[in-house]
């Protein structure tokens, strides 16, 4: 029998360490990832992700089971994620990640890793990903946002309406359009012309 | 006619994603479906919106570290340390209460939100005036004034004090 997140919750609210440590493991890859394709830096990504995970148990004892605890986390993760975004803008903080050439990976270029004697395949993988990712960043944030916990995530809509604090056509419209942009940035970056189309 | 399919093909068109992503009711879905087949524009677009979900999913997620788990736990039992240290009076009392409550909703059949609230009023109204208990002087109005008569009697009772003339013990002899 799995024993659902609220229940997990309420656990922890009594004390029951372990009930919190079920839920970190259930979650802790998928938030991780979100907040990853969100500020684009892994490190800050797992400080942000315990951040989130802290703050939950440190409102366990207030909590109520009245909406979903998955949309309570991502709604947290999210929120944490976007005053990231805003402090680096202030702080004109800049990644390595943001100041390689587009199409350049910076854990799998030359000075890092050496390539020679790997397939080109790989190469070409990596390659591909790192366009994609460039993509993504290049979104509006509250396109980027639908789009990653839809894809990545798969919530519903439903569910990224209650974390983005909007309605259900709101987030429709918000990912339609997300996918009509990724598209175009796609095709601009030399992939995803499979399909000659506008949409 | 032409009209017609337009306003239907720019109705499909907007909900492409969310048919995409299942979030459409299944009338409609049968819909768009069946447009789909009908209208080769239409589905052209529906594959380009596949094909970019795809390459979207072509990226590898990544996973947290080893060591995420161990420090998450290692802090939450620091946190929960230092709550427990720093646990207020009112939190206490709130437990107790919590408690109390339990309590009788186990032991009390004719347990009653009321009667819990009535009980520890009259608990607490009486350890209250046992250790705070008010002097009866100061709640009778008439103690003031009783008190004041009598500081005038002792007023009096100096003054005819200092009047009495007693004889002196030497006296001045006047040449």
């Amino acid at each position: 029998m799995i024993v659902s997140d609220e229940e997990l919750m309420l656990e922890c609210r009594k004390g029951d360490m372990s009930a919190f440590e079920l839920l970190v493991r259930r979650y802790q890859d998928a938030l991780v990832n979100y907040i990853y394709y969100i500020i684009n830096d892994y490190h800050r990504a797992e400080d942000l992700a315990q951040e989130t995970f802290l703050r939950v148990f440190k409102s366990a004892s207030r909590y109520e089971p009245k909406a979903s605890f998955k949309s309570w986390l991502y709604t947290i993760a999210t929120n944490l994620s976007k005053n990231e975004i805003r402090n680096r803008v202030r702080r004109n903080t800049y990644f390595l990640e943001d100041m390689v050439d587009e199409g350049e990976d910076v854990y799998h270029s030359e000075f890092m890793i050496d390539t020679r004697y790997q397939p080109d395949i790989l190469y070409e993988k990596k390659e591909r990903q790192q366009l994609i990712k460039k993509a993504l960043k290049q979104l509006p944030e509250n396109q980027r946002l639908a789009l990653t916990l839809v894809t990545y995530q798969e919530l519903s809509y439903e569910e990224i309406s209650e974390i983005l604090n909007c309605s259900i056509g709101a987030v429709k419209s918000l990912i339609h359009r997300a996918r009509q942009n990724m598209k175009k940035l796609l095709i601009k970056a030399g992939i995803g012309g499979g399909v000659n189309v506008k949409i | 006619m032409l009209k017609y399919k337009i306003n239907e093909c720019k109705n499909v068109q907007v909900q492409l994603s969310a048919y995409f992503d299942n979030e459409v009711p299944t009338w409609k879905r049968h819909l768009i479906r069946w447009h789909l087949k009908q209208c080769p524009d239409c589905g052209c677009r529906a594959k380009a919106i596949e094909q970019t979900d795809k390459l979207l999913r072509f990226v590898e997620p990544v996973k947290a570290s080893d060591t995420f788990l161990s420090s998450i736990m290692l802090r939450a039992t620091t946190i929960k340390a230092t709550q427990k240290t720093h646990q207020s009076i009112f939190n206490r009392l709130g437990c107790f209460v919590e408690s109390l409550q339990m309590w009788m909703r186990d032991n009390i059949r004719s347990y009653n939100l009321v009667y819990t609230f009535g009980l520890i009023f009259c608990v607490f109204t009486m350890i209250g005036v046992t250790l705070y208990s008010p002097r009866i002087e100061k709640l009778n109005p008439f103690t003031q004034f009783r008190s004041k008569s009598s500081e005038v009697q002792q007023e009096r009772l100096i003054s005819f004090e200092v009047i009495l003339q007693e004889e002196p013990k030497r006296s001045l002899k006047i040449r």
